[in-house]
């Protein structure tokens, strides 16, 4: 599974947008902005989620916050949501793209219009006023690592998957690991290449089958798209070795919960939508009333206390972890 | 060459058998954890799906028609199923599970075989274009979120196991009851086309319609028939993907179609029609499943799978070729010679 940036970050340059035009209109410090975040598609947990969080925010500071998003997750009706936003005049328009490339054009002509854009997912887009990203990918693969050695102890066999032999995001993550571990768990071994799910739980499975009979010392495993760590389990499971082979990576409840709950997987992370959600929304209220992002700064967003910023992307250490315990919260 | 080696490597089949027995070979040097019952009972399992796809293609392919839609017809059968029974909430033999889905299979099948048979469209573009649409329509209207909290009857037969054993290392090995689906589904594909007039003019029609048609076989009738069966075999395989994997992912199985292809014409079917049969299917399932899956133990990079099955294929399908053209070559000069 992979997590768009893009149209989160889409959502975030809407809510900025709003959030602008009611400063035109009245005093900065006690106008009400009106900030709307665009999502890459509506009705989908992912995006529920982040509503709650718009809400939450709107509830908290009486800001004038909404999400809107298309019934496909398709760029076009992104691009006609953007020009409506544009021709009612809103403050800030926070974005989560389903292509960055395609909403530029459009993005452009709203900052060119005085609204300011915030993007998610998105940390390619050009025409920005600033872009949040739950966290810089290196750190994230480290942070995976981290609990993959905790859980083995420090050492022995360890294997990694990727979705994709071709998925950026997930080279990033796994490459970053694999460096940490070599770094710091030198007692720690890589027993293959990484290997390729093509994000499908089946491979995962069958996959695993092959390297526990491969290297029947293995004893952790590094997951990265969702369906990774699922099949991953599965064989871990019918093998009888729960609990012999540690079992990390990125995934949701959702996807990975029977076996969060059952022991095979140890832990799971992502990054929480409505935190990113709220995150967009408060970069676009300080776009609004001229204040500046500083490296380092506290958005006052939980996962976003020190951010780090780098030209305009905004980077949080926002990753959400989930072991058997605290599943319970997090119902997508 | 001697006789009997290039006799072996005229057929498909013979390809691929000895390409498995040479596999097999340097992987137990390799590793010799290789060559052992618990390794093949695991290709058995991993081996599946892609047989029930891959008998239910050999069928079309055998006609002299393509089904690259089959995946998309087994995605849809069963995710549809799930989404149905969850719904009614009324507990179902585990039966009834592969029943509706091999129901909703042929529904859509029979949607592929009116555009082929009664319309006469090409059958690569029919379907290309329903593998799209299926896809489609599951997606928009049936959903895209997993399912995960499957009934508990698909759970327990799940669990239940022909054959459980410890291998070298420990772990257990298992063959579970969804084996019998495939075994099921080969047994009624053999008897079909083997047996039964409506087999005949399978590979009747593969053969040369023209000639079909001529000695009184109603075409139409018979290729919708076909893709009917093919799209009743895919939803099988859809919810023998779903007891596999405990969950069920719409986003799963579309994407195989090719290894699906790949496997039915490495087991001796013609892209051009009136070849194919069950054994020799299930061996390229094999070969296929092999290769995917067992190249990770010999230390094989991911990448190297794709090279390594793309040769198979060409070297599989075009060896044959290559000598059935030299010997008849050879055959002309020693007449040519002789007269």
């Amino acid at each position: 599974m992979t997590f768009n940036f893009k149209k989160m970050a889409l959502g975030a340059a809407l809510g900025a947008a709003l959030l602008g035009s009611a400063v035109a209109i009245s005093n900065a410090q006690d106008a009400k902005h009106t900030i709307v975040t665009v999502v890459k598609l509506s009705g989908i947990a992912w995006f529920n989620r982040m509503e709650e969080g718009v809400k939450q925010y709107a509830a908290d500071t009486g800001q004038n916050a909404s999400q809107v998003g298309p019934a496909s997750a398709d760029a076009a009706l992104q691009v006609q949501m953007i020009e409506d936003l544009i021709a009612k005049k809103v403050d800030a328009i926070t974005v989560v793209p389903n292509s960055p490339e395609a909403l530029e054009p459009v993005l452009a002509k709203a900052l060119g219009q005085g609204i300011k854009v915030v993007g998610h997912e998105a940390s390619s887009l050009k025409n920005v006023t600033y872009d949040v990203e739950a966290f810089d990918n290196a750190a994230y693969g480290e942070h995976l690592m981290e609990a993959l050695a905790k859980a083995m102890g420090g050492e022995g066999e360890y294997a990694v998957f990727v979705g994709n032999l071709s998925a950026k995001t997930h080279n990033e993550w796994v490459d970053a690991a694999i460096a940490y571990q070599k770094a710091k768990y030198p007692k720690m071994k890589l027993v293959a290449d990484k290997i390729e799910s093509t994000e499908q739980q089946q491979v995962a499975y069958q996959k695993t089958k092959e390297l526990l009979r491969t290297y029947p010392n293995l004893k952790g495993i590094q997951g990265s798209a969702g369906e990774d760590v699922v099949g991953a389990a599965l064989a871990v499971e019918e093998a009888g070795l729960t609990g012999k082979v540690s079992i990390v990576g990125t995934s949701l409840v959702s996807v990975s919960g029977p076996y969060l709950e059952s022991g095979e997987i140890n832990m799971i992370s992502f990054w929480d939508p409505a935190k990113a959600g709220i995150a967009m929304n408060k970069v676009a209220a300080m776009a609004i009333e001229g204040k500046e992002i500083t490296d380092g700064m506290d958005l006052g967003v939980e996962g976003y206390n020190k951010v780090r910023l780098n030209g305009k992307v905004i980077y949080g250490q926002a990753w959400v972890d989930v072991t058997k315990d605290n599943m319970g919260e997090y119902k997508f | 060459m001697s006789k009997p080696l290039s006799r072996v490597l005229a057929t498909p089949q013979g390809v691929v058998l000895i390409t498995v027995l040479v596999f097999a070979l340097v992987l137990s040097i390799i590793n010799p954890a290789f060559f052992s019952v618990a390794t093949l009972i695991d290709l058995l399992r991993n081996s599946l799906v892609t047989g029930i796809f891959a008998l239910g293609v050999m069928m079309v392919l055998a006609s002299g028609g393509i089904d690259v839609s089959c995946t998309a017809i087994g995605a849809f059968a069963m995710y549809a199923t799930m989404k149905i029974v969850l719904g009614v909430d009324i507990d179902l033999p585990i039966f009834a599970f592969f029943a509706l889905s091999a129901l909703i299979g042929a529904m859509l099948g029979l949607f592929n075989g009116l555009l082929i048979g009664i319309l006469g469209l090409p059958t690569l573009i029919v379907t290309l274009g329903t593998l799209s649409l299926y896809r489609g329509v599951l997606l928009t209207f049936l959903g895209t979120t997993y399912i995960t909290a499957v009934p508990r009857e698909i759970i327990a037969f799940s669990r239940k196991v022909l054959v459980r054993m410890e291998n070298a290392a420990g772990q257990m090995v298992s063959l579970p009851y969804s084996f019998l689906v495939l075994v099921g589904v080969a047994a009624v594909v053999a008897i079909l086309i083997n047996f039964t007039l409506f087999g005949r003019k399978i590979y009747a029609i593969g053969g040369s319609e023209e000639a079909a048609e001529r000695i009184g076989i109603r075409i139409k009738r018979v290729k919708v028939m076909i893709y009917v069966l093919a799209g009743a075999i895919a939803g099988l395989a859809g919810m023998t993907h779903v007891t596999l994997s405990r969950m069920a992912n719409p986003f799963d199985l579309v994407g195989m179609e090719l290894n699906v292809i790949a496997a039915v014409v490495l087991g001796g079917a013609r892209i051009t029609g009136g070849y194919g049969t069950v054994t020799g299917t299930l061996l390229g399932v094999f070969v296929i499943t092999m290769i995917n899956t067992t190249l990770l133990m010999a230390g094989v990079p991911s990448y190297w799978q794709k090279v390594v099955i793309g040769g198979l294929i060409i070297v599989g399908t075009g060896l044959p070729i290559v000598i059935e053209r030299l010997s008849r070559h050879r055959e002309r000069i020693s007449r040519s010679l002789s007269a």
